[in-house]
């Protein structure tokens, strides 16, 4: 928004946003299309469009003059009445993308300078030329909102929408999503879908599709693959194997994390190979980890009881034992923690967290342990201080990462209270995110 | 040719590169040493849609030819924001300044504040698919012989990477270039003029650049795109003209090459290092701009901006005047090194040792380049402590301008050993006055009743480079009569 002062002399001048201006200041005069005022910079400040294509910001004080050349472009975009679906050839596979943030395809107005998204199957065929030979399209966006500000909430309404084109019989379903919190999004759907018959693929964007450079495309690209043709009926990610834009790695929803804020390759799996390689050009896929469910004629079951009231609490030295006051005031239900090494949590004087530990157990909510390593198994037992913790009754979750221990806990307290049970349950492999053999090869792969 | 017959219009758009210690948005090092890449990371690139469902015409064209891009990475000249892995840092403050130095010397208008814009381009010579660039100046003009030449804009800009291969499918691309500062001047347009004048033009512009003392100089730091039109023709947009010293001919070739086709098609062209040119792509559309939003538009405040106008270097019409009228060189030797490499050296030396200007001058401008090219001598190995030596000893009077091409031909030869030991073992010492007294009599004797001219010329076979040979002529005529 622009200062008062120039909204009152823009108005006074019937001027609009977009309309194209003639800027008189210091004896110099500047022509171009006003653009409207960014979020970030000085709101007194004019910005002009010249006609070479480039912004400008020009301080509007005593003096400058600013009058309408003409009427310009209306600088909003107007969003068209879109199909849902596009058939390219009956014979292929019909696959659907459910939108929940995150781009794929950008249209820039390059005479205002906007960018917008579009979730249109036409822009994002237009975008991906590759998807009309390998599926037909059906794509809707069902909400859009960034990827932090996704919600427990979400996570089920997802759920639900996934569900719905699973049991539609579409061969497939991508959900787009933003990066930040996507492999949260796909643990959930992990516990949450059950009895998949059919892939189902969470893809983001690291690098915005606006750019010639974006990751988008091969990602969205190699998961219409993905989806359309291999038998892996799992909830995983499919983005960049590397820097290059030559695979994708299909990964595991329990076994993925963003282990890089910026690179194209940052989602991983941790303790476990990737499920599969899916070559960009050639379509090749390869299979790595055989230890996934086929393809079946079931119907999937939304299983969605979840309670959020469960919390991640990262150990650390000098955390204050008291900060589980706050949240059994709260009434949280629930406590994962994220503890050094093979599972440690300080045991010494007062900081000990064996007090809080003991009161939280007998209270009879549950507390997991996982490390803060992310690679590798915590141990019940093997020094003291671990000894000293089961001996209170924690749950120690094997190799589970500790974002995934957080979603599978709120997913079990929505089914059971009772604490032996929801112990059992949390040792139980649902859905992958425990690894009884964790191989050399696992490591940073 | 009468150029103003055919209509002939231009304009030149220079990029230099900024020599700062940085890349224009990371950290990077801009001096691109580094020999072998330490890694080749291969990416592809896709069209991005237009509001209009139109990719345009030169984008769809580069699209279409289904390219592989390798980018080859160095060590500290390329990290992970020129591999588009990471989003940039803010604008490096040092390109900053000098760009805006740049702008005042060509008396532009600074904007309050600045906002970067990504220009798009798919051929994978920026590896995020666009280029980054700001307008830091508008509005401007240089002086051209008490004409005003306007200056459209001066943007500073990233570099693209610099291609090292190209195949059918494939293009490879180093990235220790991308991201170097790049100042870009742009000309409005040039109608009246020869191009031999264009060319001088395109001097006057670089000489002001180099006024700041913080361009890069050498091969590929200057970039000159040209654009050539005559009537009834099109706009032609020449690309890549590495040296200023082939504008005018590149002009020139253009304007037969339009004149001998049927129809001029708009169109860019690549400029051979001939000054031909070859055909890269059709032009494009308007510029493919929209704004850079990672990091937010950057203020200027009037107080830097006053900052910087304090300290700007001298123009390069102040400097010419004071040349001519202060060191009283010859109003072509003043053109001749004003645009010359070892502008600076000069001015350096001729402060420093207090030694003729002119004859300091003139080793710059015509000894250099006769011993390179009749005796192709390779007077760029020597350096500016050579030449330092060797005007003091001028100084000194250890040794005479005579001797000087003699010498700096030693001391090429013998890099290792200083400049006055080339002097001692070339027997081209100065001579003493009485040295010269005894071998002026001793001649005159030898040669008794032999004409004037004939004794002066035995005396000067054996004394020429040591003595002003004023002095010789003098002395015998004075002992003849």
């Amino acid at each position: 928004m622009y200062s008062k002062i120039i909204q009152d002399v823009l108005k006074k001048n019937n001027i609009k946003i977009g309309d194209f201006v003639r800027v008189k200041k210091d004896e110099s005069v500047y022509e171009g299309m006003l653009m409207p005022r960014i979020e970030l910079g000085d709101t007194s400040c004019l910005v002009i469009k010249l006609n070479n294509g480039y912004n400008i910001g020009l301080k509007f004080e005593k003096g400058v003059k600013i009058g309408k050349i003409k009427g310009g472009f209306e600088i909003a975009h107007k969003h068209k009445k879109v199909t849902k679906k596009i058939i390219f050839d009956k014979k292929l596979p019909t696959i659907s993308i459910i939108g929940t943030g995150g781009t794929i395809a950008s249209k820039v107005d390059y005479r205002t300078g906007g960018v917008y998204a579009s979730f249109s199957p036409e822009d994002i065929a237009m975008q991906i030329p590759d998807l009309k030979k390998i599926a037909n399209i059906k794509a809707e966006e069902v909400m859009n909102i960034m990827s932090e500000d996704m919600t427990p909430e979400r996570w089920i309404e997802t759920a639900k929408e996934v569900a719905q084109d699973v049991n539609a019989g579409y061969k497939g379903v991508i959900v787009t999503h933003g990066t930040d919190t996507l492999h949260y999004t796909a643990a959930a759907l992990s516990f949450m879908l059950r009895d998949l018959p059919c892939p189902v693929v969470l893809v983001g964007t690291q690098r915005s599709s606006d750019r010639g450079s974006s990751d988008v495309v091969m990602n969205i690209s190699c998961a219409a693959n993905f989806v359309a043709n291999s038998d892996v009926a799992e909830v995983c990610t499919v983005m960049h194997g590397t820097m290059e834009d030559d695979y994708c790695l299909a990964v595991r929803g329990t076994k993925v994390r963003k282990m890089h804020t910026s690179r194209r390759d940052a989602f991983r799996p941790i303790n476990e190979q990737p499920l599969a390689k899916i070559y960009w050009k050639s379509r090749k896929i390869e299979i790595f980890n055989k230890n996934y469910r086929k393809r079946s004629d079931s119907k999937v079951k939304v299983d969605a009881k979840l309670n959020p009231k469960v919390a991640l609490i990262k150990c650390h030295p000098g955390l204050d034992p008291e900060i589980f006051d706050f949240y059994l005031d709260k009434k949280y239900k629930g406590f994962v923690i994220e503890a050094t090494g093979l599972g440690h949590t300080p045991t010494l004087g007062k900081y000990s967290l064996l007090p809080k530990v003991e009161k939280i157990v007998k209270l009879g909510l549950p507390v997991v342990i996982t490390s803060q390593c992310l690679y590798g198994r915590v141990h019940p037992t093997l020094y003291h201080n671990l000894r000293e913790l089961s001996r209170r009754g924690v749950i120690f979750a094997e190799d589970t990462l500790p974002e995934v221990a957080l979603v599978k806990l709120m997913w079990i307290l929505g089914h059971t209270r009772n604490l032996e049970r929801i112990k059992k349950m949390m040792l139980t492999n649902y859905s992958g995110e425990i690894n009884p053999r964790i191989e050399p090869k696992d490591f940073l792969v | 040719m009468d150029y103003k017959k055919l209509g002939l219009k231009c304009g030149l758009e220079i990029h230099r590169q900024l020599d700062t210690k940085s890349k224009l948005f990371c950290g990077c090092t801009t001096k691109m040493m580094e020999k072998k890449p330490v890694l080749i990371i291969k990416r592809k690139q896709h069209p991005v849609l237009s509001e209009l469902s139109e990719i345009d015409v030169a984008a769809q064209y580069e699209y279409l030819k289904d390219k592989t891009f390798h980018y080859q990475v160095f060590n500290n000249e390329s990290c992970l924001v020129e591999t588009d892995s990471e989003p940039i840092h803010p604008l490096n403050q040092e390109a900053l300044e000098i760009a805006l130095q740049i702008a005042l010397l060509m008396n532009c208008r600074i904007p309050e504040e600045l906002h970067i814009m990504r220009k798009n381009l798919i051929d994978g010579s920026d590896v995020s698919g666009f280029q980054r660039t700001l307008i830091v100046g508008l509005n401007g003009y240089i002086e051209y012989y008490g004409k005003k030449v306007k200056i459209t804009h001066v943007a500073l800009e990233e570099d693209a990477a610099s291609i090292v291969g190209e195949d059918e499918k494939n293009k490879t691309y180093k990235l220790n270039r991308l991201g170097v500062p790049l100042v870009e001047i742009g000309t409005g347009l040039l109608i009246g003029y020869t191009p031999e004048e264009i060319q001088e033009i395109a001097y006057l512009i670089g000489m002001t650049c180099r006024s700041t003392e913080k361009v890069k100089r050498g091969i590929g730091t200057v970039r000159q795109d040209v654009n050539v039109s005559i009537k009834n023709g099109a706009r032609v947009e020449v690309k890549g003209v590495q040296e200023l010293g082939l504008i005018s001919k590149v002009i020139q070739l253009e304007v037969q090459r339009q004149m001998s086709v049927p129809r001029v098609k708009k169109e860019v062209r690549a400029a051979n290092l001939d000054g031909t040119t070859k055909f890269t792509r059709p032009l494009p559309g308007a510029a493919r701009m929209y704004p850079e939003t990672d990091i937010p538009p950057i203020p200027i405040d009037k107080k830097m901006i006053q900052r910087i106008k304090k300290h700007l270097p001298e123009s390069w019409i102040k400097k010419m005047k004071r040349f001519e009228k202060k060191l009283n060189l010859s109003e072509e030797l003043t053109k001749q090194i004003i645009r010359s490499d070892y502008l600076d050296l000069f001015e350096k030396i001729v402060k420093k040792y207090r030694v003729n200007p002119s004859v300091v001058a003139n080793v710059f401008v015509s000894t250099l380049k006769d011993l390179k090219k009749r005796e192709n001598v390779r007077v760029e190995k020597l350096e500016d402590k050579d030449f330092e030596e060797l005007f003091n000893l001028l100084k000194e009077r250890k040794v005479m301008k005579e001797a000087i091409p003699e010498v700096l031909k030693y001391k090429v030869e013998h890099p290792d050993e200083p400049v006055i030991v080339g002097v001692k073992k070339l027997g081209l010492e100065v001579i003493s006055d009485d040295e010269l007294m005894r071998i002026v009599k001793e001649v005159i004797k030898k040669n008794k009743g032999q004409l004037e001219g004939k004794i002066i010329g035995f005396i000067m076979s054996r004394v020429r480079g040591r003595v002003k040979s004023e002095n010789v002529v003098r002395i015998v005529k004075r002992l003849l009569k």
